[in-house]
């Protein structure tokens, strides 16, 4: 007899590593059950109602909690948030029940013309109004609270004159949704626009932030480039050391977009997160 | 001071234009943007287009790529649309050149990607025909697999799509007769194959909802090929369901 049991609440993505959901590993992942917290996957992949990438995507949640992460809504765009993208979404989360959902802080078309990009907003005050509105309405929508990411920036908007935490803090604030740190970003962003990286991670509110993401980033002349394709490098490290001992042991995503490895060393990745989240968790004991 | 509205607006007209201004420090670094974007776009259009790229080489195919972007932007935050309208770009782009044959590899190609993400409905089986009046068989409508698309081409496409599956592949000769075809999804499989052109009228009309008794006079099938015909749909799996028409 085969029956499908109700699933009930999905299964909660715990505080340590988990790793991205990448097809070429679906076959890896599901033959050898690396012991990895959880997994991620790009939303926008999951989109359509046939083929192997979802028929893969089922069977691995089957085996591990599940984050969904959208790289394509573009919350932050003023000419409003497409809706039938909205509504994909929102299938999507019906059919793999995720346990967190997340998007970014960026804005992704105008004038019709999609950048299928993460571009970056002015931190000004007619900014937080339109992001925290549109998260507001999508949250309303999709039926759960976003974690909204920052994003690696290479430039910064003559208008700014918040500080991008305090851009966050007040999108969150107003809007209600938790906040993914992205610690390479902070790094990325920092370096590149001489930020101080120690001050943003102190200047969000402890009480939002709900997963971390830590990836490498690659070098051209004097600016870093965001491009999720090497290991996480000792800075940034460092940096996720000092947001762990602020923020408290927290889900973690090892991201690793381009020039993918082969599995083990996404898994090894991910066990350098998980000592440093041991380390925090004993020092707190 | 700008609005957010107009800020973005001049982004996106600096992605687009290098001349353009945009009120963003380091401007150099706006490069930056222009890169990304046009290598994400690059990337999602090879990803549908395999054969295409492998056939013009990379040079060309990142050329390809700037003109169609240039023509035909992306409209969705889901890369998987940014093929759509390669096929039609390609028609026009090298309309009266010998590579307009790259156009229909195109279509294959796209046919295929479609296929790559359509739902596979459970098949019926031919006994399902013995629900039936024998004097209305022929007047029975049959809905194909979602997934199912049938390409003709004037071209070889089929033979240089199979020649293609791997890197620097020789040549297929063009002067080759033309083909037709079909990409459809089974679970965990894609085919691509080409189909005998009476057989391929004869799906051409049922996909089109044509009843049984058109579709075999569209083709030009006499008893036997009717018998293998009939046959092909049902054991290739690609029969959903059959209704009567009203008549």
């Amino acid at each position: 007899m085969s029956r499908l049991e109700p699933r009930g609440d999905p299964r909660p993505i715990p505080a340590c590593a988990g790793i991205g959901f990448r097809g070429v590993h679906q076959q890896a992942l599901l033959a050898d059950r690396p012991a990895v917290g959880w997994i991620e996957a790009h939303t926008e992949n999951y989109f359509h109602e046939g083929g192997p990438a979802a028929r893969g995507l089922e069977r691995a949640r089957a085996n591990y909690p599940l984050s969904l992460h959208g790289v394509g809504l573009g919350l932050g765009s003023a000419e409003g948030v497409d809706r039938g993208h909205l509504a994909n979404v929102k299938r999507a989360i019906a059919r793999f029940e995720p346990a967190l959902v997340s998007e970014h802080a960026c804005w992704g078309h105008a004038g019709g013309e999609f950048f299928n990009d993460l571009l970056p907003l002015p931190y000004t005050d007619e900014a937080v109004e339109l992001l925290a509105r549109q998260v507001g309405e999508a949250q309303d929508f999709l039926g759960v609270r976003l974690l909204i990411e920052n994003v690696s920036a290479y430039v910064t908007f003559e208008h700014s004159h918040l500080q991008e935490w305090e851009f966050l803090a007040a999108v969150a604030g107003i809007s209600g949704c938790g906040l993914l740190l992205d610690v390479n970003n902070v790094y990325v962003s920092s370096q590149n626009l001489g930020l101080d990286a120690l001050a943003f991670i102190d200047g969000l509110p402890p009480d939002r932030i709900g997963e971390i993401h830590v990836a490498g980033h690659a070098r051209s002349g004097s600016v870093l480039i965001d491009d999720h394709g090497s290991q996480v490098c000792d800075d940034v490290w460092q940096l996720y050391r000092h947001a762990v001992n602020r923020f408290g042991a927290l889900p973690t995503l090892i991201e690793w977009d381009t020039n993918i490895p082969a599995l083990g060393t996404l898994v090894a990745e991910s066990r350098r997160a998980d000592l440093i989240l041991g380390e925090v968790r004993g020092l707190a004991a | 001071m700008a609005s957010l509205r107009e800020m973005q607006g001049a982004f996106a007209a600096a992605l687009r234009d290098t001349a353009a201004a945009c009120p963003v420090t380091p401007a150099d670094n706006l490069s930056i943007y222009r890169n990304n974007t046009a290598v994400s776009f690059r990337l999602a259009l090879e990803g549908a287009f395999p054969v295409v790229r492998r056939r013009v080489g990379d040079d060309y195919f990142r050329q390809l790529s700037a003109q169609y972007r240039a023509r035909f932007p992306s409209r969705s935050g889901d890369l998987h649309w940014i093929g759509r309208d390669f096929p039609a770009f390609l028609l026009e782009h090298l309309h009266g050149t010998d590579y307009v044959w790259l156009a229909d590899l195109a279509r294959l190609e796209w046919s295929r990607e479609q296929a790559s993400i359509a739902r596979v409905e459970p098949a019926v089986a031919a006994d399902v025909l013995g629900r039936f009046d024998p004097a209305q068989l022929e007047r029975l409508v049959f809905t194909l697999q979602p997934s199912l698309s049938l390409v003709a081409s004037d071209f070889p496409v089929f033979t240089v799509w199979a020649a293609n599956q791997t890197e620097n592949a020789p040549p297929v000769d063009q002067s080759l007769p033309g083909e037709c075809g079909m990409a459809r999804a089974r679970i965990d499989v894609l085919e691509v194959r080409p189909l005998e052109p009476r057989l391929f009228s004869y799906l051409s009309a049922l996909s089109a909802g044509a009843p049984l008794v058109d579709a075999i006079a569209a083709a030009g099938l006499d008893q036997a090929g009717l018998v293998n015909a009939l046959g092909f749909v049902f054991t290739e799996g690609l029969v959903c369901s059959v209704q009567e028409t009203g008549t």
